[in-house]
């Protein structure tokens, strides 16, 4: 559980940073469990990651060839498509637009290396750490509940299709993984895609799932 | 002779279980039903015949159909803020312990006021409302009050929903809407072949007209065990699923169809489960729509059959098959057609005395010589001309038709020849049957029409004509009234279906029926009567209307439909239109198709708001955006005010402060002390790339070609017209990186606005970009103790005023967090705008309220954000503009550089005539004579304190406060010539309210003209 942020000590000399995630207020960590065929929905969001969004030109070799060298891997050029990397994912978002999910700690040295490669080439590389998060959406009944959320054909979402589409009112990048969905989405828009989903999956048994 | 002596009767075939009694309430009087029945059958089978009042005449009314298309019967369902009005008693489940009530009849059901006028109604024709109640105008709230209570119906309920609703979306190969034997037959063929299926009815069990005629065989089965072999095979498919209670009640483009499911108001409420919904919208997006949707039977029109009693044969039939309800002892069926036929056999053979008038001249022999066995009285050329009785049938006059025109008063004719013609039959039940009328509502919702057949006399459409849409229909609906037949076509078309899907059926069912076959229908709509005739019940609609409506030259059907009300009602006419459209094409003297239909629009039944707004309710009504700061925003107890989703702190209240306190105390703690706003919620769009100077050059008035990197300058954008549309302050992070900021509700659309011109327009420059500003957590530390705060917190970075300027930026920690500090100032004052990656945005504000603890460090919020600008003159995009403002106007020249080498974004539209006059609505100050009054936002400006009408207008105040710092109020406004009026000190007044109050044209700076704070 995080330290609480309220009546801070001041140390001058000595600054100890707190970070909190999007979804912190909901107290997620302390309510989870481990997941049980019990309840037909589980989620949580998951550990705080570093999210770089990149953009450029997949027609362009010499782009292609800097990200390769930078990343050790192949960016992928194949609409609604995700690869899982050394470091992390990668994921297509459109024609000319990625977005790489790496630890926090990895995050840094990785863009510094992306920015270096692509000095002089036409694109962009640009922290978005602080305005990402992740929920993980798992269990027998993890679809029914996001048909309740989301237009897009869950069942046309093979694993690691990646797309781009609505949730509510909102938009969320959606993931298909082996053992259910992972939905990539802005800061601000946390409270009100955790309640929608917790309001969509309640009828099916809701729980918060230990993610670890 | 009747062997019934009560209405309920034990039949085999019921879907009523007589061991299972239920118990409910109507109209206040308890009564007992049983699981299986609706309310309808429940009240039938209690010998309740009256039911409602009419609408219009106050005529006692009872139960005509059996499901969708009852017109009389609407009840109110339960209680407080669970209660539902208007529906159909029809469609209601009876459950333990329900409750329902009437909604028309008032004082009584027994005794209606109405009922009284309607002894006038000759003197209430149609048209009635538009010629009666026109004039004097001013009165029309007086009799909207009279007019809406005597209109009765149900009430809505006054308190909030305790119900939950929701939406599913799905995507199939194949929806089969209605669970009718074609329905059933088409979804079977297309699960055994693979393809993904919904199949939906909107009734408690599949089968639909199957339920209501189980003498009926196919393929050697009775139709309910044919019905279980099917539906059993179905429920044995995981490609098919099955929704019961669902009605699609709306087709859309792209064959999206919308469709509500009751999930529990058929439970008795200690069953319901209060995690699960009341009602659930399917979104349904189908590759293939296969419309299995039915016909309802049409009833014949004749004179007093509106008199509780007289139904159609397929309901009579229902109650009596399906629900083991005979609606009376001695039955007098009238038909037009062979489809009634079965109905008068089971009843006759169920041990109801049955007559039968067709209006045919000739029997069909087999089933003559059947009714014959059964003891049946049979009329031939026979129709009512009158039902007799007024609470209840208690018989009817037969007439004889006239040979060639039955619907020609041929009665007195007879009368006068002295020819026996004329026959009175007493019974206590009337049922009559004008043919099918198929439901071809959705066909039609998203512009298909059904056509006229003369055959089938009915509007039909075609089986495969709308198969380029995915659009496929099959049994009732195509007009192929016969079940063999039908079911054969069905094979036919699935068939076709699937094969456009790739993939291959093969029935291998039989098909065959024991129906006999039919006779033609006799076109025969309404029968010549001197009574009243009632054609749309639910709307006292009668034949005499529509034929008035053509005589005072109503033309279009679409007209008679609003002038008479025919289908108005919650039942859209399901039972009166064709027969409205037959009678209107006789009076204009037209063939039916030649009058054609009126418009079928969704929604087929109502649907409750609950429903269509689903999860988009309470928390998640809409969505609100909070800053990584919220956690601190709601420990200090802000007010909330919404902008762009987000949910922005507007002030803090302390101690009971109302607005005002706490604005005033903000603003003066931000000019003499030190102030904190989050500004987290400014869009910010990271670009990057070579040529960034020059799309920055494109899209905003000013130029960027030489500023540095570290340093800042404000920007406005134009729309093409040369108007402002979004500004914001833009940094230089490296010579091809730059980070533009916008307003907070203005920035997805200027994401959409950048991407559009580089994608469309400049594709050739390099620059890319994407929104950070959920990434940037934003922290304004603003006043003169501002410095002192941040330098606690920051060590490395020189704040030294002359190593730090105004409109610079330097990035560092905070707090020990790397931040990129922008030293800007929206307030005037000197300011810090500290930005951080947002998992530490709540953090670093924590750490600058600690530091300036010692200062009295003051949160304030939009409200005071505001208050502060106006002070400087700053504007906001959207209160000082609205579309037609552009930066000249704002006595913003500066910001326009017309020297750049390419053009911008509203540079050639700053040259129109229009915008380079010079008594333009322009930006100004507005001071009060006296300093107390604060104008009314949108106050209109005018030049004399003499407000009788007409007074010329000359713009109006755009923004409007009081400044604690001045003591006084100020406020902005656009007037006309206002620049050269500034020069003069002119006088005018503002008008709002009823008053006007005198103020002086000023300059819109009130404080700090040489910027001296900023700077500091």
């Amino acid at each position: 559980m995080a330290k609480s942020l309220s009546n801070i000590e001041l140390n001058l000399n000595q600054f100890s940073p707190i970070a909190q995630s999007a979804l912190q207020h909901f107290n997620l960590s302390a309510r989870q469990e481990k997941v049980s065929f019990e309840k037909g929905v589980w989620a949580n969001e998951t550990p705080p990651a570093g999210y770089i969004r990149l953009r450029g030109n997949a027609q362009n070799p010499v782009f292609l060839a800097a990200t390769q060298a930078a990343l050790g891997a192949h960016i992928p050029c194949l609409a609604c498509t995700s690869i899982k990397t050394e470091f992390g994912s990668l994921y297509w978002l459109s024609i000319d637009e990625w977005l790489i999910v790496t630890s926090v700690e990895s995050r840094a040295t990785l863009q510094a290396k992306l920015e270096q490669s692509l000095t002089g080439i036409h694109s962009l590389v640009a922290d978005q750490s602080g305005g990402m998060t992740t929920i993980k959406v798992l269990g027998k009944h993890a679809a029914d509940a996001l048909s309740h959320c989301t237009v897009y054909d869950l069942h046309a979402l093979n694993m690691g299709k990646v797309v781009g589409t609505s949730f509510g009112k909102l938009s969320v990048f959606l993931c298909a993984d082996h053992d259910g969905y992972r939905l990539l989405f802005r800061r601000s828009f946390a409270d009100y895609i955790w309640r929608y989903l917790e309001r969509a999956a309640e009828p099916y048994g809701f729980a918060i799932a230990n993610l670890s | 002779m009747s062997r019934i002596n009560k209405p309920r009767i034990k039949h085999k075939h019921s879907r009523v279980n007589l061991s299972k009694p239920l118990n409910f309430t109507f109209d206040g009087k308890p009564y007992i039903g049983y699981q299986g029945d609706t309310l309808a059958s429940a009240l039938l089978a209690n010998g309740i015949k009256v039911m409602a009042r009419s609408f219009k005449y106050g005529r006692p009314r009872g139960i005509v159909g059996s499901w969708a298309e009852e017109p009389n019967c609407l009840v109110q369902i339960d209680m407080g803020a669970k209660t539902t009005p208007d529906l159909k008693a029809t469609q209601v489940e009876l459950y333990e312990g329900l409750v329902a009530g009437r909604t028309s009849g008032w004082p009584s059901l027994a005794f209606d006021l109405k009922s009284i006028g309607g002894h006038f109604s000759r003197f209430m024709p149609a048209g009635f409302y538009y010629k009666t109640f026109k004039w004097p105008a001013k009165f029309w709230p007086l009799y909207e009050h009279v007019i809406r209570k005597a209109a009765g119906y149900g009430a809505s309920p006054i308190e909030a929903d305790v119900e939950t609703y929701d939406h599913k979306h799905h995507h199939t190969d194949v929806l089969v809407v209605g669970g009718g034997a074609a329905g059933l037959l088409a979804a079977q063929l297309s699960g055994q072949c693979g393809a993904s299926v919904i199949l939906l009815d909107d009734q408690s069990e599949m089968g639909g007209y199957l339920l209501s005629t189980p003498n009926t065989t196919i393929g050697g089965k009775n139709a309910l065990e044919w019905r279980d072999s099917v539906i059993t095979e179905l429920q044995s498919l995981p490609n098919v699923q099955i929704l019961t209670r669902t009605t699609a009640f709306g087709l859309h483009d792209m064959n999206m169809i919308q469709a509500v499911e009751l999930l529990q108001d058929h439970l008795p409420h200690h069953q319901r489960n209060a995690i699960q919904r009341r009602e659930r919208l399917h979104r349904i997006r189908a590759n293939k729509v296969v419309l299995a949707t039915g016909a309802f039977e049409r009833p014949l029109v004749f004179g007093n059959n509106d008199v509780p009693g007289v139904m159609t044969v397929s309901a009579l039939a229902t109650y009596f098959n399906r629900y083991g309800v005979a609606c009376g002892k001695h039955t007098l069926i009238l038909t037009s057609n062979d489809s009634a036929y079965q109905a008068v056999a089971d009843l006759a053979a169920g041990g109801v005395k049955v007559t039968l008038a067709d209006v045919r001249d000739n029997i069909n022999a087999e089933w003559d010589a059947h009714f014959k066995q059964l003891g049946i009285d049979v009329f031939t050329g026979f129709g009512i001309s009158e039902v007799l009785g007024s609470n209840s049938v208690t018989g009817a006059r037969l007439s004889k038709l006239h040979p060639t025109n039955p619907m020609e008063n041929f009665e007195k004719d007879l009368l006068r020849r002295r020819v026996v013609n004329v026959r009175d039959i007493s019974c206590d039940v009337i049922a009559s049957s004008g043919g099918l009328s198929p439901t071809v509502h959705l066909f039609c919702h998203d512009g298909g029409r059904p056509t006229w057949s003369d055959e089938s006399l009915a509007f039909v459409v075609s089986a495969n004509g709308r198969a380029n849409a995915g659009i496929y229909c099959v049994g009732a609906v195509t007009g192929e009234f016969q079940l063999q037949k039908g079911l054969e076509k069905t094979v036919q078309t699935t068939q076709e279906m699937l094969a456009s899907l790739g993939k291959s059926a093969t029935n291998t069912m039989a098909l065959n029926t024991n129906e006999i076959a039919p006779n033609p229908t006799k076109a025969i709509f309404h029968i010549a009567t001197s009574k009243k005739a009632f054609v749309d019940f639910q709307n006292d609609v009668a034949v005499t209307d529509i034929q008035l409506a053509v005589r005072e030259n109503f033309k279009s059907i679409e007209h008679i439909k609003r002038y008479t009300a025919l289908g108005f009602g919650t039942d859209q006419g399901k039972l009166s239109n064709v027969n409205g459209f037959a009678i209107a094409a006789e009076a204009l003297g037209k063939t039916i198709p030649e009058v054609g239909t009126t418009t079928y629009r969704p929604a087929y039944t109502p649907v409750s708001f609950g429903a269509l707004a689903g999860a988009h309710v309470a928390e998640t009504f809409e969505p609100r955006r909070y800053t990584a700061m919220q956690a601190s925003h709601e420990q200090f107890g802000a007010e909330y005010e919404t902008v762009g989703n987000w949910m922005r702190p507007w002030y803090f209240p302390q101690n009971g402060e109302d607005m005002q306190a706490a604005v005033n105390r903000e603003c003066l703690a931000a000019r003499n002390g030190v102030a904190i706003m989050d500004a987290s919620t400014l869009g910010k769009i990271d670009i990057q790339g070579k040529d960034v100077r020059e799309f920055l050059n494109r899209v905003y008035s000013n130029s960027w070609s030489q500023l540095a990197s570290g340093k800042c300058r404000y920007g406005l954008m134009l729309n093409e017209a040369g108007m402002v549309m979004d500004d914001g302050v833009t940094a230089c992070i490296t010579d091809t990186h730059f980070l533009m900021t916008t307003t907070t509700g203005g920035a997805a659309n200027v994401l959409n606005w950048l991407e559009k011109w580089h994608q469309t327009e400049w594709t050739e420059l390099e620059v890319y970009m994407t929104s950070v500003t959920d990434h940037w957590a934003t922290a304004s530390l603003v006043g003169p103790k501002s410095r002192e705060v941040l330098a606690k917190l920051c060590s490395d970075i020189d704040l030294n005023k002359d190593a730090f300027k105004f409109m610079e930026w330097r990035d560092g920690t905070v707090a020990g967090v790397p931040a990129r500090v922008f030293r800007i100032s929206f307030s005037g004052e000197l300011a810090y705008e500290i930005n951080v990656d947002a998992s530490y945005g709540n953090y670093v504000w924590q750490a600058l309220m600690a530091a300036g603890k010692a200062f009295d460090i003051t949160p304030y919020g939009t409200e005071t954000m505001h208050v502060l600008r106006a002070e400087k003159g700053f504007i906001i995009v959207g209160q000082e503009t609205d579309g037609s403002v552009t930066p000249l106007d704002l006595d913003m020249a500066w910001a326009v550089s017309l020297k750049k080498p390419f053009s911008f974004i509203g540079k050639r539209s700053l040259a129109r005539s229009d915008t380079v006059r010079t008594d333009r609505k322009q930006l100004v100050g507005l001071l009060t004579e006296d300093p107390t009054i604060v104008l009314k936002e949108g106050a209109q400006i005018i030049n004399s304190s003499n407000i009788s009408p007409p007074v010329a207008m000359f713009g109006h105040v755009t923004s409007s406060y009081y400044s604690a710092f001045l003591g006084r109020s100020i406020a902005l406004a656009l007037v006309t010539d206002g620049f050269k009026r500034r020069e003069n000190v002119e006088s005018i007044f503002a008008y709002a309210e009823g008053k006007a109050i005198k103020a002086k044209i000023v300059s819109s700076v009130f404080v700090d003209a040489e910027g001296a704070r900023h700077h500091g």
